[in-house]
């Protein structure tokens, strides 16, 4: 009965995810962010979309959707929206190698409850559980370089993509169409 | 039942409700179409900056670089977008990368799990194009955005 109660009460105690504390032996960098956390945990990498609203797809829809880490410890969904690279990426690349495994993964939390970020993560390395090695969270570049090989131009990606720069070219940097915002950037771009 | 089932019973009850998640909900939710790793992270200043025109040409970029688009709405919520009608092109989309900063509508189911909210949206019934034009108190954001040499000519 006492073991009962031991894993009946270790039960409710787990239940809290934000009382737990996961920066135990992460070596994460700071992004000097306002709310981050450092966090070294293990998950299951999950397609969020499969696991909430039962739209599953093979191999976690392949690339295609946002992918989730479902945290061994407390069985808390993370949703990771930042890889490792300082250039506008996400984390879907990095983590759908790993889709369905059981995973560790070390970076940082975002922790802003006042404006909605919970549960929030910038994965910086990863490895499935009992590997040696660690991968860094950094692909993403590679992958847009290998589907993008005729894109011109210099510079990083970002000012090269064909989506975004037909995007630009239709509707302007404001958005608000190249007539429109005309007057704007003659006043904001130097001579 | 006695008090050692009771707490058996509840703990095991707490565990099952967490593994099989939130139920869906129907909504209607209007907001903007908006980047949330700036966001959420403050990478590129407050939250008042980094959505609307001032920060268009940022939010293109993080959306087409698979970084989650969320939904927000007028009372402040965020609301993480998983598929957006017919496109479940989450990471990287075409379908969220050519309403970006676009302030929509959306028909949805939501999901509500461990403090996050997630849309499956069902349709977009209204999308009234970019009507937050924050570069009128921001300039643009960040400041890089938009290269020198984008200068029209007079």
């Amino acid at each position: 009965m006492t073991r009962i109660f031991t894993v009946a009460l270790s039960l409710l105690v787990a239940a809290p995810a934000s009382a737990q504390d996961f920066s135990e032996g992460s070596e994460a960098n700071s992004w000097n962010l306002y709310a981050e956390v450092p966090a070294r945990f293990e998950a299951t990498v999950v397609d969020p979309l499969c696991v909430l609203a039962g739209e599953c797809a093979d191999d976690c829809g392949d690339g295609r959707r946002q992918l989730a880490l479902l945290r061994t410890a407390d069985d808390v969904l993370v949703l990771p929206l930042k890889n490792n690279q300082p250039a506008f990426t996400g984390a879907t690349n990095e983590l759908q190698p790993f889709c369905g495994q059981d995973v560790e993964v070390d970076g940082l939390m975002i922790d802003d409850p006042d404006i909605g970020a919970t549960n929030i993560y910038l994965v910086q390395r990863i490895r499935s559980v009992g590997a040696e090695e660690w991968v860094t969270a950094n692909k993403w570049t590679r992958d847009w370089a290998e589907a993008n090989p005729d894109a011109g131009g210099q510079g990083p990606w970002f000012r090269r993509d064909p989506r975004v720069l037909a995007e630009i070219e239709a509707e302007g940097w404001l958005g608000l169409g190249p007539d429109a915002e005309r007057e704007f950037l003659l006043d904001w771009l130097p001579e | 039942m006695t008090r050692m089932g009771f707490v058996v019973s509840a703990a095991l009850g707490i565990a099952a409700s967490t593994a099989l998640g939130a139920e869906g909900e129907r909504v209607q939710v209007t907001g903007e179409v908006i980047d949330t790793w700036c966001y959420f992270s403050g990478v590129m200043g407050p939250p008042i900056a980094v959505v609307g025109s001032a920060h268009h040409t940022c939010a293109l970029w993080c959306s087409a670089g698979g970084i989650p688009v969320g939904l927000l709405a007028e009372d402040g919520t965020v609301y993480m977008v998983l598929r957006l009608a017919g496109d479940d092109r989450s990471n990287g989309g075409d379908t969220q990368l050519h309403i970006a900063s676009h302030t929509v509508t959306a028909d949805a189911m939501l999901y509500e799990r461990d403090g996050l909210n997630y849309l499956v949206v069902a349709e977009v019934t209204a999308d009234q194009d970019i009507i937050n034009q924050t570069h009128e108190d921001f300039g643009v954001v960040p400041g890089f955005a938009i290269p020198d040499d984008a200068r029209p000519t007079e």
